[in-house]
């Protein structure tokens, strides 16, 4: 077929004075060889390139001899369909053009990119990507990623303006100074050129892009960190995470003083949170919520070995004083100084089962040997829940 | 009845009722610019007549879930000349179900589609200079490798 094609081509430009053109052909750049025939030929092979594989590659070869045969100026190509009306993707209304992109992949977006300078413009656009940059990251992206990313976009400006004067020295200034002086406009169009092609390093597309190849990593809490180490269970703990694309998971350092930070890799989606407060994980969290809780609340509670580590967020429930009977009727418990934390993910004689905070004054209690209990925040998201009951261990702690 | 008139001077009858899923007539026929008939100078009659097979087969079989994602999928069958005039009716006319059909048609044609692909199917001139070129590739291909 496609050497019939070829040949077609052949005859009818050796014998082009047996045709008549069909309709007209409209065209920006100027041809050497007759216009009509390749009218002819391209309106064909268009609505056959819909369909045929063999007919595109056949296209490719046709609009990229144009390009040759052309006087050099970068002009897109209109082309006759059968109603005599042209089109290019470039002439579709905004609208038009906005909702078939809106509909690409962030793969796609970025193929898209590379097609021309005003696809370019357009695939960048910070409204199309704050769209994906919801879609997959929303949930784990919160204020804290947000100023690391300022943070990163900061840096590397630095780095590409320490890099830019390093590499010229004296010589360097003196010729920023001479261009200045007598060549303002050719430098102007240069860097206006260049920002216009290269990413806008704080562009929506620019962080998206960041986080998805994990040259950005960005914090965030994993919960029963160390592959549920029996030590970490039911926690929640900050860490400095980076995605891995190829498994779809994620790689997570946890600080620790004075000694090199723990890695865990191939950590799912369902075992990341954004930060819950707005608290780095060495600071203690004022509670609010103190006066409120009585038996049965759901809580996290801020614990830390000692005032060297971070602190990690534990779930417990809020129980019954000793003294109580536990029925809900006669329970007096949310009127008293005392509030019990229960750690039931423990057996009863545990250490660990449960401790007991003061209402009125609480902020941070603890010992050497038990660790310091911080701040709490009372859990009202059924999502919080059902999440640390997912995790529930599988046979009680000691 | 309401009658509409193609660029190309073609007439259509098609009842109210259904030519009100274009919000474009639906605003004239408010605005009582339809006393006789509407014009429609952006749209040639081929392209009105497959729309308005769209909106009135939308109208008849609106709870056929079924039937309608079948038509719609035969529907946007057609050379790529066409479509990208029913496009423009659609945005012209202003009927969201059809503009969302053929741009998501649109859109999954150039899923699969290299960057040279795309150029040649949808007529578009490179207009990158190399180097702009090759950084661009590289910026693609270190965001996805």
């Amino acid at each position: 077929m496609l050497l019939f094609l070829i040949s077609c081509f052949s005859v009818i430009l050796v014998s082009k004075s047996f045709f008549r053109p069909f309709g007209t052909w409209k065209r920006d750049m100027r041809m050497q060889a007759s216009p009509w025939f390749l009218g002819e030929v391209s309106r064909f092979l268009i609505s056959w390139s819909a369909r045929s594989k063999a007919a595109r590659g056949f296209l490719h070869f046709l609009t990229s001899s144009l390009k040759k045969n052309g006087n050099g100026k970068a002009e897109n190509v209109m082309v006759e369909g059968l109603e005599g009306e042209e089109y290019t993707l470039l002439d579709l209304p905004d609208l038009a053009l906005e909702c078939i992109l809106e509909r690409l992949s962030p793969f796609q977006l970025c193929s898209m990119a590379a097609v021309c300078r005003s696809l370019s413009e357009r695939c960048s656009s910070d409204h199309l990507w704050e769209k994906h940059m919801k879609q997959k990251w929303g949930r784990l992206v919160g204020n804290a990623a947000y100023q690391q990313w300022q943070c990163y976009i900061a840096s590397r400006n630095r780095a590409k303006l320490q890099e830019s004067k390093r590499g010229k020295g004296l010589l360097g200034y003196f010729s920023i100074f001479s261009d200045k002086m007598w060549n303002n406009r050719s430098r102007e169009n240069e860097i206006v050129t260049e920002q216009r092609n290269s990413l806008p390093v704080d562009s929506v597309k620019a962080w998206y892009l960041a986080i998805e190849t994990g040259k950005l990593r960005f914090p965030a809490q994993v919960y029963n960190r160390e592959n549920g180490q029996v030590g970490f269970m039911l926690s929640c703990y900050d860490a400095e995470l980076s995605y891995d694309s190829s498994t779809d998971t994620f790689i997570a350092r946890y600080s620790a003083p004075g000694r090199r930070p723990t890695i865990e890799d191939n950590i799912e989606w369902n075992r990341i949170r954004a930060p819950a407060v707005d608290v780095p994980a060495h600071v203690l969290h004022v509670s609010d919520c103190l006066h409120d809780l009585k038996p049965g609340d759901h809580i996290e509670v801020q614990w830390r070995r000692n005032r060297d580590f971070p602190y990690g967020w534990w779930y417990g429930v809020v129980g019954h004083l000793e003294s109580c009977t536990g029925q809900e009727s006669h329970c007096q418990c949310h009127l008293n100084d005392s509030v019990v934390l229960e750690f039931k993910q423990y057996a009863p004689s545990s250490r660990w089962r449960q401790t007991i905070v003061n209402r009125r004054d609480h902020r941070e209690v603890g010992n050497g040997a038990d660790g310091f209990y911080g701040g709490i925040r009372k859990l009202c998201n059924e999502n919080e829940i059902s999440t640390w009951k997912s995790l529930w261990p599988t046979s009680t702690l000691e | 009845m309401i009658v509409l008139n193609s660029s190309d001077g073609a007439t259509f009858e098609v009842e109210e009722s259904v030519a009100v899923q274009s919000q474009t007539i639906k605003h004239m026929i408010e605005d009582n610019c339809a006393d006789t008939s509407i014009p429609l100078p952006n749209v040639n009659g081929v392209t009105l007549a497959r729309v308005l097979e769209y909106i009135k087969k939308h109208a008849e079989a609106k709870d056929d879930e079924e039937g309608l994602k079948s038509f719609d999928a035969e529907f946007v069958k057609v050379d790529q000349a066409s479509l990208f005039e029913i496009i423009l009716a659609a945005n012209y006319l202003d009927i969201k179900g059809l503009l969302d059909l053929t741009c998501q048609t649109v859109a999954d044609q150039i899923k699969d589609l290299t960057v040279e692909e795309v150029r040649a199917i949808f007529n578009i001139m490179n207009d990158f200079t190399p180097e702009e070129e090759a950084k661009l590739r590289n910026d693609h291909a270190w965001a996805f490798e």
